[in-house]
């Protein structure tokens, strides 16, 4: 229902705690804020501000449908579910890449030897179109968790997943073949939002544009 | 057979949301004629062909397609201007224009069903065929704004934009095809990340690139115009620039301004429109309410060159928000009785009165019927006639 509170949806997890710092340069209120508490939604009535947490996956939803004005979530999650919303400003922290990785046995193996072969992913959507936009069909298999788990079991011949360090491929014995997309946190909006609550919105917008192309708020 | 499923996205209406869209239909219609437009209905269906005329072949993906016998590729018509300016194009060629035509109509889109989101919606819409100029456009825009006061709401606004202004600078910019489609959709898409990193990697004045830049989240009052740098060295943007004024200033005279935002970024999803866009917005629902605008070429694609304006309202979304229209109904009586002509001759007369009357049909006893009564005082609001 329509207020005059600004709602944004905080991702919980790794991204909160540099979202929350964002915030704090840009003078939006945030003490209590933890995504440990039970809590699932922190007013600040005098600064007219609320946020709510949120899974990550279910943020680009809160905003689209105008549960939330804003939100902050990974450029990942915004490309795998490719909903309407604005994508207004790059946050640059949460930094991962998404990535083809293949097991080490077969590092030298090119991406067209890869036709008709099957991935493992928790991206169907961005795995799909990045192999169609090469001319390749492969089989996506999706998985909720534990990627690299698929080509040693001989599930999938190859995944597709997100990296940070490359760590985990590295313990897993799985090489990057190739880079799909960068992917870092991102403020979105709703579309009507936008238009409705231009003037809390936009100063708002600035503040952050010009704190992450390095100056300050 | 017990199958009870519907497909997806489509839904049945019961009386109750069937009276709110009754009653935002009469609005609607008696508004549009009081301004002189006249109802047409178009088919349902159409051929494919005919539907891509106006949506440039961009939304295949969001169309209902079918054959028929003959091999014709048919459509279920996903807006109604399209068939609106073939019906023109055939049938009103000697007509005198300017003609102002309405529709209260459902299209069929392939789209992710939710809240405000069917697959088939109805929408009431205008357009007004062969008048060039701010006049038309302001007039358009005019009914729009009291159509959403009509029904009830005043908490809306309407976000106006010169499509013009962006076209010109794109075709100007010396960029290529496949450059100028990436900008468009990140434009109307409102990815500003990415396309800050395009116009990055373009070699193009760079007055320009900040021009564009800027577009999408310009917003405010008509004095947002002062700040597009670039729009002077255009003369085709800086025209159309002009032309923005004077559909602000025409709306003032018309007294809606108070409802005007000027808004870059709206662009408009459909191939066909050329000018003035406008798009409306309730902070109450996360979905637009209504859209339109000028598309001068649409009738020329079927042999009849006319400039043309008009908007199409969604009724659907609209009725989310008008939880409680004043809806006007007369008071209804519960007749009943032994002797049944009785029955009959008492309901007649109330009828003529005016009055809706519900006769009991199963030969109750006036205790059943008080019972029955009971807990119905807000629909049986005469209340029972036992004769």
């Amino acid at each position: 229902m329509y207020d005059d509170y600004l709602t944004i949806a905080l991702s919980k997890g790794t991204l909160l705690e540099p979202t929350l710092e964002v915030f704090k340069k840009l003078k939006l209120p945030g003490e209590g804020i933890n995504d440990k508490s039970r809590s699932m939604v922190f007013t600040y009535d005098n600064e007219r501000v609320k946020y709510i947490m949120c899974r990550p996956t279910d943020v680009p939803t809160y905003v689209e449908q105008g549960a939330a004005d804003l939100g902050i979530v990974g450029k990942d999650v915004i490309v795998e579910q490719a909903r309407d919303v604005f994508e207004m400003v790059d946050l640059q922290y949460g930094y991962c890449r998404f990535v083809v990785a293949v097991p080490e046995a077969i590092k030298n193996i090119t991406l067209k030897d890869l036709n008709y072969k099957r991935a493992a992913t928790k991206f169907p959507v961005i795995a799909e179109n990045f192999f169609r936009s090469q001319g390749l069909q492969v089989e996506i298999i999706k998985l909720h968790g534990n990627i690299e788990l698929a080509p040693l079991m001989g599930l999938a011949d190859m995944i597709v997943d997100l990296v940070s360090t490359g760590r985990t491929l590295k313990e897993n014995r799985l090489v990057e073949l190739i880079k799909i997309m960068d992917s870092t946190t991102r403020l979105i909006c709703n579309r009507v939002s936008y238009r409705t609550k231009h003037q809390q919105i936009q100063p708002l917008i600035e503040n952050m544009q010009k704190l992450s192309t390095g100056g300050s708020a | 057979m017990k199958s009870r499923k519907i497909s997806r996205g489509l839904r049945d209406l019961l009386p109750p949301e069937l009276k709110v869209r009754r009653f935002m239909e009469e609005k609607a219609a008696a508004l549009f004629a009081s301004y002189a437009y006249e109802e047409v209905m178009t088919p349902t269906f159409e051929y494919l062909e005919v539907v891509e005329m106006g949506t440039g072949g961009n939304i295949r993906e969001e169309l209902f397609l079918f054959m028929d016998r003959e091999g014709g590729i048919l459509s279920l018509r996903p807006e109604m201007t399209t068939g609106i300016a073939r019906l023109a194009a055939t049938h009103l060629r000697d007509a005198v224009f300017p003609q102002r035509l309405y529709y209260l109509s459902n299209s069929f889109r392939y789209v992710q069903p939710h809240l405000a989101q069917y697959r088939e919606f109805w929408q009431a819409g205008i357009e007004l065929l062969g008048a060039e100029g701010v006049r038309a456009d302001a007039e358009v825009i005019t009914i729009a704004v009291k159509a959403l006061q009509e029904m009830g709401l005043d908490n809306f606004k309407i976000s106006l934009n010169q499509i013009a202004i962006f076209n010109s600078l794109l075709d100007d910019s010396g960029l290529n095809r496949e450059e100028k489609d990436c900008i468009r959709s990140l434009v109307e898409n409102k990815d500003l990340v990415e396309l800050s990193r395009v116009l990055e990697s373009l070699d193009i004045d760079d007055e320009l690139k900040e021009t564009i830049a800027i577009l999408p989240v310009l917003h405010g009052g008509i004095e947002v115009l002062k700040r597009l740098p670039y729009v002077e060295k255009n003369q085709r943007a800086l025209a159309a620039v002009q032309e923005l004024r004077e559909v602000y200033e025409t709306l003032q005279l018309c007294g809606v301004i108070d409802h005007i935002v000027v808004d870059m970024g709206v662009l408009r999803g459909l191939d066909y429109y050329t000018g003035t866009v406008f798009e409306g917005y309730s902070p109450e629902l996360g979905y637009g309410l209504l859209g339109g605008g000028r598309y001068d070429h649409l009738l020329g694609k079927f042999g009849f060159p006319c400039p043309a304006t008009g908007f199409a309202l969604g009724m659907d979304r609209l009725a989310l928000l008008l939880k409680h229209p004043a809806l006007q109904k007369a008071p209804r009586y519960l007749v009943g009785g032994k002797d049944f002509a009785a029955v009959i001759a008492r309901a007649e007369e109330l009828r003529k009165q005016g009055f809706a009357v519900e006769i009991d049909v199963e030969g109750k006893s006036r205790q059943e019927l008080e019972r029955k009564l009971e807990g119905r005082e807000n629909c049986i609001t005469g209340g029972l006639i036992y004769v």
